[in-house]
């Protein structure tokens, strides 16, 4: 991970809002009584269109593909995991937040650990 | 009788049509994230340097004082945005637009050459590097600082799905620079990830 404290601190943030829009977007589209795979096939490319017009202005400020990658993840993970628990229950709408939140958190945190397990000089 | 724009024009276009509101777009942020990066892999510049793809400039901040380096660009305009730049590097660049396929320059005459976020773009990036490893000395060192397509799941389907988008406007997103550099004759690559294994610095050295 990036050790500087701002870009801890704005991919942190950034992931988790991306997390809780895409939830919210969820929780509007899918629906009770939705097939659970077609949530997820709809909800995982809407999230990553999300996180991508999320990190589109706030992107300037916090990087290339640091800040889009993580953006189009969470998006994608935020949406499929809330899509699906919407088309098995209904839930409350700050519980879609909630949801959408953990999963922001849960995707930086794995990106983080990815890219501390990848950086790092190899022969080609 | 055909009108068609070769992959050159269409590259050249692309760029011209970003140059003025290119600084906008990188300098706060993708720019200020890479500088420790690029501010490393810059401070190996010594001897008769060409950089491929200068761009607006925005990397000559972070060049080593004093060194004197022939630069390209396809885009006319980005090099104008670069003027202010490379004014006030303390060296010598020297500057113009020439698309990297076909270089006049003779075989051989190059120590080091730097490229930065530049074969995303070359429309034909083999035949790029190709023409980068011709005009290099035996034993001449090529110095990358590029972002690339990833191997990983679900990265790697999530840079095909960016670049659908992407190439419209500029670069690509999922190439594999590594086998390219390597496809193209260079040897002993040394391939350093900065962010997953998708912003890179790549050293490699054309066999003496």
């Amino acid at each position: 991970m990036d050790h500087r404290l701002y870009y801890v601190v704005g991919d942190f943030l950034v992931s988790l809002l991306i997390g809780v829009v895409a939830g919210l977007a969820a929780w509007a589209i899918v629906g009770p009584g939705w097939n659970m795979w077609a949530a997820m096939a709809l909800m995982m490319p809407l999230g990553m269109v999300i996180g991508m017009l999320i990190y589109f202005p706030l992107g300037s400020r916090l990087g290339a593909m640091e800040a889009m990658i993580p953006s189009m993840y969470t998006g994608m993970w935020a949406g499929m995991v809330v899509g699906m628990m919407e088309a098995m229950m209904p839930l409350p709408l700050h519980h879609a937040a909630e949801m959408g939140a953990a999963c922001g958190v849960a995707e930086i945190i794995f990106i983080w650990l990815a890219n501390t397990i990848l950086r790092g000089v190899t022969k080609a | 009788m055909s009108t068609a724009l070769t992959p050159a024009e269409i590259t050249r276009a692309k760029w011209d049509k970003l140059a003025p509101r290119f600084d906008t777009m990188a300098s706060l942020g993708a720019e200020k994230r890479w500088k420790p990066f690029k501010t490393k892999l810059f401070s190996h510049m010594q001897g008769k340097i060409l950089f491929l793809a200068l761009g607006t400039g925005l990397d000559i901040p972070f060049f080593p004082k004093g060194q004197d380096i022939t630069a390209i660009d396809i885009s006319p305009k980005m090099l104008e945005e670069a003027q202010d730049r490379i004014a006030a590097y303390d060296g010598t660049i020297s500057a113009e637009v020439m698309d990297v396929h076909e270089m006049p320059y003779a075989e051989g005459v190059f120590d080091q050459v730097f490229t930065s976020c530049t074969f995303c773009s070359v429309p034909d990036p083999v035949a790029g590097l190709k023409a980068l490893h011709r005009v290099l000395k035996p034993g001449g060192q090529l110095f990358m600082f590029e972002h690339t397509g990833s191997k990983l799941y679900p990265f790697r389907q999530m840079m095909d799905f960016m670049t659908i988008l992407s190439e419209k406007i500029g670069p690509s997103m999922n190439r594999d620079t590594v086998s390219n550099v390597r496809a193209a004759g260079f040897g002993n690559i040394e391939v350093e990830n900065v962010f997953l294994d998708v912003v890179k610095t790549i050293k490699a050295v054309k066999a003496g």
